[in-house]
């Protein structure tokens, strides 16, 4: 860690050393929503009545950002019905129930077995990216984007680049692995560390062969003990970067590119692909080796379960699988529930219907009860300057923060409100407990809707 | 109705533990030390003054919420702080309507009239403070010879250091830093020992509740400014100092006299007046140091330490517009 982060972003508690998953079985029924990601809603490919198999596709679309939803149990599809996805929107879903059998489709008996990252490397980028394309693999974190999306190359026009001001696209050169998590106690990506064997090599081989990337980074929680991974990573010749878990937010995205290449990426347009990096997160690495090894997409879920549970742990569950029955696998929540989180504490969203089912782009839960959820107040703001001196991005929330309650959007964005990566360490440390991320994310919406206009 | 309703909000979901009122308990932790040495030098007539001044605050604070009809917000100890602070800085042995009627300037015409906590343009406290040492110069500048606890005698009227520095430059060599810097000599009853305030101010930064750019500027600012006096003040070179550590001599009997530490470390880096960029925060503390030397070196008032403070708080709005680059803002955009 720089020097000059020394004083930014907040110190957590260190998390509980990860376990590796525990495998959890089959739900009687799955509930499949056909939006997993952000991006396109893909069409039913099943009728209500209709008899499916494993790894059947259910869901599919001819447009780009959209990923394949297949069935993750046997059984017969029972209804197609709405269901609320953790942003809040509601999604078609394909509920399934349950046979047992666990029989696969007969379709993907053919499909090509890559076993090692030889035979990946000699494979042609784009068949790779077709396989990961009919796996319907989405980036694991909320909101993430088909990864097919986030390995082809930028659809917009250059000229729209242009316009936002990001300079030029350069060929991606750097694949930055990330075992580390960005918002513990929710920490798949660790306790997957000791998973990671052959899968990660042929995945890893595959995202750097698609990619174009010559230089693989792997980064590792420092003061967990990494041995099996550190040593896939020596025979592989990947390096193998530190990143304290502790320090939030400095395993997220663009500031983790920052910290290990030196490249600054740009906000709010901006990714880490712009600066030549491809970043992903551990899990996303080892479902691209498991679709490509065993030729069948990937019908779990690495899920932590963190916060008020009996135990908490992470588990391997079925996609689809409602939370409330991870939760009860865990030893049951808080007998007063208060905040079901899907993501992490500090940046996950809360979500009010604990039957929203598992889906590829949630990677765990944090709960708490009725009695720990954090109450903000309408207190002036006092000025002391706590939140400008943890910014990891080095804005002026306090001012950012009074702008926006005050209805000034613009004047707010002048002052960089964009640049804003709503990490929430300006409201964690607020002494007077002001709602800075409310304030700042109400006057992002309201400037765009502004310049829409 | 259903019992077991989930919240939804944005987040963060969980929240650091500082509240408004556990940071101005800390500034009443990182008091004490100060306060104790003065009640331990100063004895009866501090302690009333003290009180007197928290008591006078507190009761303006009530009138103040029951006009405005808003709820007292005495609570978060915000009130009581600042009236601790204006006990500190004004002299043992005050007539007693001095801290009362600076308690009530502190409240009304220092926080009252702006709108309350977190709107006010200058510290009240100081505010106050100049409001009474322009009214009754008089009183406000009578100190009282220190009479350590249990030692027998009456107390008698003395001159601060930095008095005696304005009448005879040689009170410099005069003083010995020792004693100096232990705070028995004459002064504002929390202003004197030096010691107590320099450790209630590091653990004021180590607790990260004030910035540390302010006492380091202000520190910084002062022994700069105090070296450069005694390298080309005529009279400070008439008293025939040689070498780096004589010059430096002055200096540490600046840091260790009036009001310097506790507008350093307490005072000044008071949240609502001061700013809030890194580099503004600096050159704040900076500010304060250099005018409190100017100001004894060569204006006609004894110190100016109270007075940096205030003019830096002018310029509050200024230093806040000095803002670090923001880490992935695009440049060359177009």
């Amino acid at each position: 860690m720089k020097l000059s982060n020394w004083f930014k972003g907040i110190s957590l508690p260190r998390p509980p050393a990860a376990a590796p998953p525990v495998g959890l079985p089959a739900p009687e029924k799955v509930y499949l929503p056909l939006r997993q990601h952000r991006g396109a809603v893909a069409e039913p490919k099943v009728e209500p009545g209709q008899r499916v198999a494993l790894g059947q596709v259910v869901g599919a679309s001819e447009e780009f950002e959209s990923a394949a939803v297949q069935a993750t149990v046997s059984g017969v599809v029972e209804a197609i019905v709405d269901t609320v996805d953790p942003a809040g929107e509601k999604v078609p879903t394909v509920v399934i129930q349950n046979d047992g059998a666990d029989a696969w489709a007969d379709e993907l008996a053919g499909a090509a077995i890559l076993e090692d990252p030889a035979a990946v490397k000699a494979t042609r980028p784009s068949h790779l990216l077709r396989r990961l394309r009919e796996a319907g693999l989405v980036r694991a974190q909320v909101q993430g984007r088909p990864l097919h999306v986030d390995l082809s190359p930028p659809m917009a026009p250059q000229s729209y680049l242009y316009m936002t001001g990001i300079p030029v696209v350069r060929p991606i050169d750097t694949l930055i692995i990330r075992a580390v998590d960005v918002d513990p106690p929710v920490c798949p990506n660790q306790s997957c560390m000791g998973e990671a064997s052959q899968d990660l090599a042929v995945g890893v081989a595959a995202l750097a062969r698609i990619s174009g990337a010559k230089r693989v980074i792997l980064a590792l929680p420092s003061g967990v003990d990494a041995a099996g991974i550190a040593a896939i990573a020596a025979q592989y010749e990947w390096e193998v970067a530190s990143v304290s878990q502790r320090a939030y937010p400095f395993a997220s995205d663009n500031l983790l590119v920052q910290s290990l290449t030196g490249r600054e990426v740009h906000t709010p347009y901006g990714e880490p692909r712009d600066v030549g990096v491809l970043l992903e997160p551990l899990i996303s690495a080892l479902d691209v080796g498991r679709v490509l090894s065993s030729g069948r997409p990937v019908i779990d879920r690495v899920f932590s379960v963190a916060g008020e549970v009996k135990n908490p742990q992470t588990f391997r569950v079925r996609l689809g699988t409602p939370i409330s029955q991870v939760l009860d696998a865990a030893g049951g929540g808080p007998s007063r529930p208060g905040k079901i989180i899907v993501g992490g504490p500090m940046m996950g969203l809360a979500i009010f219907d604990p039957a929203t089912p598992v889906t590829r782009e949630t990677v765990g839960v944090f709960v708490q009860s009725a009695a720990s959820v954090v109450a903000y107040a309408d207190h002036p703001c006092i000025h002391c300057g706590r939140c400008v001196a943890v910014c990891p991005v080095n804005l002026i929330p306090s001012d950012l923060g009074k702008l926006c309650e005050f209805r000034m959007y613009e004047d707010a964005a002048e002052m960089n409100l964009m640049n804003c990566i709503e990490c929430g360490c300006c409201a964690y440390v607020c002494p007077a407990r002001r709602p800075m991320v409310h304030f700042l994310r109400h006057g992002k919406s309201e400037v765009l809707a502004g310049r829409m206009e | 109705m259903n019992q077991n309703l989930l919240t939804v909000s944005t987040s963060p979901h969980i929240l650091g533990r500082t509240t408004v009122r556990s940071m101005y308990l800390e500034y009443m932790i990182a008091l004490a030390p100060a306060l104790l040495m003065g009640l331990y030098y100063f004895g009866a007539p501090a302690l009333i003054t003290v009180l007197l001044a928290v008591a006078s605050a507190a009761v303006s604070d009530f009138i103040v919420s029951f006009i405005t009809k808003k709820p007292s917000t005495l609570s978060n100890l915000h009130i009581i702080c600042l009236g601790l602070v204006l006990g500190l800085i004004l002299p043992p042995g005050a007539p007693w309507w001095l801290p009362v009627v600076g308690g009530a300037l502190t409240v009304f015409l220092g926080i009252g009239i702006f709108g309350g906590i977190g709107y006010y343009p200058m510290n009240p406290v100081l505010v106050a403070w100049v409001a009474l040492a322009i009214s009754w110069p008089e009183a406000m500048n009578s100190f009282l010879d220190p009479l350590p606890l249990g030692t027998e005698g009456d107390w008698a009227e003395a001159e601060t250091p930095l008095m005696q520095l304005k009448g005879d430059i040689g009170t410099l060599q005069a003083f010995e830093l020792g004693v100096l810097w232990l705070g028995k000599v004459p002064g504002a009853i929390g202003a004197t020992s030096s010691w107590a305030l320099l450790a209630g101010g590091v653990y004021l930064i180590i607790r990260r509740i004030i910035p540390w750019q302010i006492p380091i500027g202000a520190l910084l600012g002062a022994v700069g400014m105090a070296l450069l006096a005694a390298y080309t003040d005529p009279a400070i070179e008439e008293l025939g100092l040689e070498g780096f550590a004589a010059h430096m001599d002055v200096a540490w009997f600046h840091l260790g006299t009036g009001g310097l530490l506790i507008a350093a470390f307490f005072v000044g880096p008071e949240p609502v007046s001061s700013p809030v960029t890194p580099w503004g925060t600096l050159l704040f503390g900076v500010g304060i140091g250099l005018m409190a030397i100017i100001v004894r070196t060569w204006g006609g008032l004894v110190d100016g330490a109270f007075y940096g403070v205030l003019l830096m708080n002018a310029a509050t709005p200024l230093l806040d517009r000095i803002r670090p680059r923001v880490i992935g803002k695009v440049v060359n955009g177009a």
